[in-house]
């Protein structure tokens, strides 16, 4: 008679999943595509992130994409954008990188040129545009100005996207609004929107960048930080590295449990970020993940943004300095401290051979040890 | 026979499908993108897109090793189904080495559908119209609202009870659901069915979906090839709401199949002349999980209509511990859903009360209905009130067991009773017996459980049952 008890037919809740948001951030630092001009252009990897986009909005129904770029001197949405400007503006003057996304404009000639599925098209005109609208403010003594990428920005302008969004999601479908909401219900009976909750908006964040890291030191303590926060909202930050090596990068995929990706053939773009950074948090439970055993953990020092291997860390607030400070105050918290003798070679005292003491040796009776409870 | 039993997924139509159909419905973009998103899991939405840019095909043993070892069944779940729907196909490279790739009208497709490079219609055309002519949202959702409400109420047999009969339900319309035998002609009076019972109780997109797929069944009938009509229904979930769409690059058939489908309400056009068209909820929710379809149709539609409560959405029903049921409605057709499994005791100008008796339920079981459609129905159309109840009770829950907005004691008890007339049940599908040594039954058996076939086994009398035998026999095969 065990068939008659109804527990079994819990289980059969065939409940659509959660749908995820990607958040890509595009480090469209000029000094660094220049470099990669040969292999791959700026244009050719628009491409390419265009297709991985739609690619993951094909996944699912409900899946939702943002795009921020991490420019020289700003960070900025390219989508989803709230105002987008009508006029497409020509970008004038002549960067090397620049003239690589005006060629992308095969794809977005006008509406009812080339047929595509909507959301599609949306997302990728409104990159493109956007993009283009950024390229072309940038001025040269911009680019001169600043050979870095301010990736520190655009983290956080990603962060914010994502927590939006998230309350977005769970409004709508959390329990708590649930009467208003979802009459439709859940299609089959048995449990209700209250376990929404539990598994919420999907997110993710996807850098794909090009600058190295010295270029990325003086924000050090900026992108440390929107990493805690990535690691406090279980959000994996993947590193999709064209050139270079970014220390704080591979700290951020490690602390994240992200995937961190230095491509070594960069005109395969497209194969990497389909393979390896399409699949979501639910699909990766069951994949084998690219992982790096050798992470840098090497951190910058708070005084001269050096990357340091070994430092001075202050007791009180833990900050980092390069070298000893001047009157052994913390800039920081400003904590009056004592280097003692630095430099000084330690004394090194040969190690006492220890005799070990058997604890409960067969005469171990005699000591008072509680009885350990009998066992069933 | 196909259509005897509601189908639990939509597409489990397509399955059984022969590979020359899905040859010729993958080549449009539209049904690729529709079929990839809708039918697939999600490892086997990983494996594609992984294998879609690739120039040769991946070595089985790459792509097992990709999966943890641990995910043994969902990869082989995935591979399946991937091969039942003919998306991904087996081949062996040089040096004897199995090898998967994208099949290529579906992989062609899919990065047309990802890219757009190519000039196909597939994704429809937008029709440009002045802002003050175009219809809006809510006139579309209120114009599907009411096209469904009167084939349900069609169905149900409401006419008498007040409710307009048929307002423009055309012969098709009536045609297609006898023809799916939801409904009856007896002495010139509409009589509804059990399936048709099981119907009405469904939520709105499966109802869709349902009827969607008669259509496609009866296309070869009346002359339509069913893949045209499919890979339009496919083109219309890939629409925009509130968008209009350009008739002129339609085929004779697709515009027919548009015709019949505005009668259900899935389509709407100012008259069967105009040279545009308008995609309503119904359309472009398809392929999205069910609950995006969210209130204003299904709201509506399940909620108390003409009575002109304006809390559309929300819903009506409230049962209680002790079996009694509570529903705040004057609509004829919801007091006849909910007087299939309750009896009913008052009416009052808006609420009814009943209860829900052992006698009641098994009497709705006899009828074709399921526990679980009950069960669904009143979740689905639970009062406000209930819900909010339970949300207050689910913070205390326990885990595993998902919170209920019923009573759990009414769902049990509503599942018992029909347990106990369940006390078989069939399973059709194939006998693999007579294997000569224990090892050469368990290799097979073992992999039929991975793969998610298997239902019953003995190893005492080397025999298992499966639900489908082609791998089963392939993997035989293989190893001989």
């Amino acid at each position: 008679m065990n068939a008659v008890d109804a527990t079994e037919h819990y289980e059969t809740s065939a409940r659509d999943p959660a749908p995820a948001l990607l958040t890509v951030v595009l480090d469209t630092n000029p000094h660094a595509w220049a470099l990669l001009e040969d292999s791959l252009p700026l244009s050719k990897a628009i491409a390419n992130i265009l297709v991985f986009l739609n690619a993951h909005l094909a996944c699912n129904y409900a899946n939702e994409v943002a795009v921020v770029a991490s420019h020289s001197q700003k960070a900025a949405w390219l989508y989803p954008h709230e105002n987008p400007a009508t006029k497409i503006s020509h970008d004038a003057d002549g960067d090397v990188s620049m003239n690589g996304s005006s060629t992308n404009n095969n794809t977005t000639e006008g509406p009812g040129q080339v047929n595509k599925y909507r959301p599609f098209r949306i997302v990728e005109e409104q990159v493109t545009h956007n993009l283009r609208e950024l390229m072309a403010s940038t001025s040269g003594p911009d680019v001169k100005a600043n050979n870095s990428t301010m990736m520190a920005g655009a983290l956080t302008l990603a962060l914010s996207h994502i927590n939006r969004r998230s309350i977005a999601w769970a409004e709508a479908h959390g329990a708590d609004t649930a009467a208003e909401t979802s009459g439709g219900g859940p299609p089959s009976g048995g449990h209700a929107s209250g376990t929404d909750t539990t598994e919420g908006l999907q997110s993710r964040i996807l850098i794909v960048s090009v600058s190295g890291a010295s270029d990325s030191a003086h924000q050090y303590i900026p992108i440390m930080n929107s990493i805690f926060a990535c690691q406090r909202l279980h959000i994996p930050i993947d590193v999709c590295k064209l050139s270079g090596d970014a220390v704080f990068l591979q700290q951020a995929s490690d602390a994240t449990k992200g995937i961190y990706m230095s491509l070594t053939e960069p005109r395969g773009l497209l194969q990497y970020l389909m393979m390896a950074f399409l699949p979501d948090q639910r699909s990766r439970r069951h994949l084998v993940l690219p992982t790096r055993v050798d992470v840098d953990f090497r951190a910058a020092c708070f005084c001269h943004r050096r990357v340091v291997d070994i430092g001075f860390v202050c007791s009180i607030c833990l900050s980092i300095f390069c070298e000893p400070l001047d009157n052994g105050t913390c800039l920081t918290c400003g904590t009056n401290l004592e280097i003692g003798d630095y430099g000084a070679k330690p004394a090194v005292v040969a190690r006492k051979r220890k005799k070990k003491k058997r604890v409960n040796g067969p005469s171990g009776t005699a000591t008072p040890t509680p009885t350990p409870t009998p066992g069933p | 026979m196909a259509m005897a039993v509601a189908p639990s997924r939509p597409f489990d139509y397509l399955e059984s499908l022969p590979g020359t159909t899905f040859y010729k419905l993958y080549q449009q973009p539209s049904t690729a993108l529709a079929i990839f998103r809708r039918m697939l899991p999600d490892l086997a939405k990983c494996f594609v897109m992984a294998l879609l840019y690739l120039k040769d095909p991946l070595p089985a043993t790459d792509l097992e090793a990709w999966v943890k070892a641990e995910s043994l069944k969902e990869r082989d779940n995935a591979l399946s189904i991937l091969g039942r729907l003919h998306i991904l196909s087996n081949t062996v490279i040089t040096d004897n080495v199995r090898a998967y790739k994208v099949t290529d009208p579906f992989a062609s497709s899919l990065r047309q559908a990802l890219t757009g490079a190519e000039k196909t219609q597939s994704f429809g055309v937008l029709w440009h119209i002045s802002d003050g002519a175009a219809v809006s949202i809510a006139e579309l959702d209120e114009y599907a609202r009411r096209q469904w409400e009167g084939v349900l109420g069609y169905m149900v047999g409401t006419s008498g009870l007040g409710i307009q009969r048929d307002a423009n339900l055309s012969k098709g319309v009536k045609q297609l659901l006898q023809a799916g035998h939801l409904v009856e002609i007896r002495d010139r009076r509409v009589e509804i069915t059990q399936d048709g019972f099981a119907f009405v109780l469904q939520d709105v997109s499966t109802q869709v979906w349902h009827i969607l797929m008669l259509y496609v069944e009866s296309a070869d009938a009346i002359g339509m090839s069913s893949v045209e009509v499919l890979s339009f229904v496919f083109l219309l979930s890939s629409l925009e709401l509130g968008k209009a769409y350009d008739k002129k690059h339609l085929t004779s058939n697709q515009l027919r199949t548009l015709t019949d489908l505005a009668d259900f309400g899935i389509v709407y056009q100012d008259s069967p002349d105009a040279s545009h068209f308008y995609p309503t909820r119904l359309a472009t929710t398809l392929t999205s999980d069910s609950s995006a379809l969210s209130n204003p149709i299904s709201g509506s539609l399940s909620g108390p209509s003409g009575t002109g409560s304006n809390k559309a959405g929300s819903g009506f029903i409230i049962v209680e511990t002790n079996y009694r049921l509570y529903a705040y409605t004057s609509s004829p057709l919801q007091i006849s859903l909910i007087a299939l499994f309750t009896t009913l005791k008052y009416r009052f100008p808006n609420l009814i009360t009943g209860k829900i008796t052992r006698q009641s339920v098994r009497r709705a079981i006899e009828m074709g209905i399921t526990a679980d459609q009950i069960i669904s129905y009143l979740a689905t159309h639970a009062h406000p009130q209930m819900r909010k109840h339970n949300v207050s009770r689910s913070t205390s829950n326990q885990a595993g067991i998902p919170p209920s907005v019923l009573p759990p004691t009414v769902t049990d008890q509503i599942r018992l009773w029909q347990l106990e007339r369940d006390r078989v049940k069939a399973t059709p599908g194939f006998l693999f017996k007579d294997f000569v040594s224990l090892a050469e039954y368990e290799a097979p058996c073992r992999y039929a459980e991975e793969i998610g076939v298997l239902v019953w086994k003995s190893d005492r009398k080397r025999m298992f049952f499966v639900t489908r035998h082609e791998q089963v026999a392939a993997f035989l095969r293989s190893r001989k």
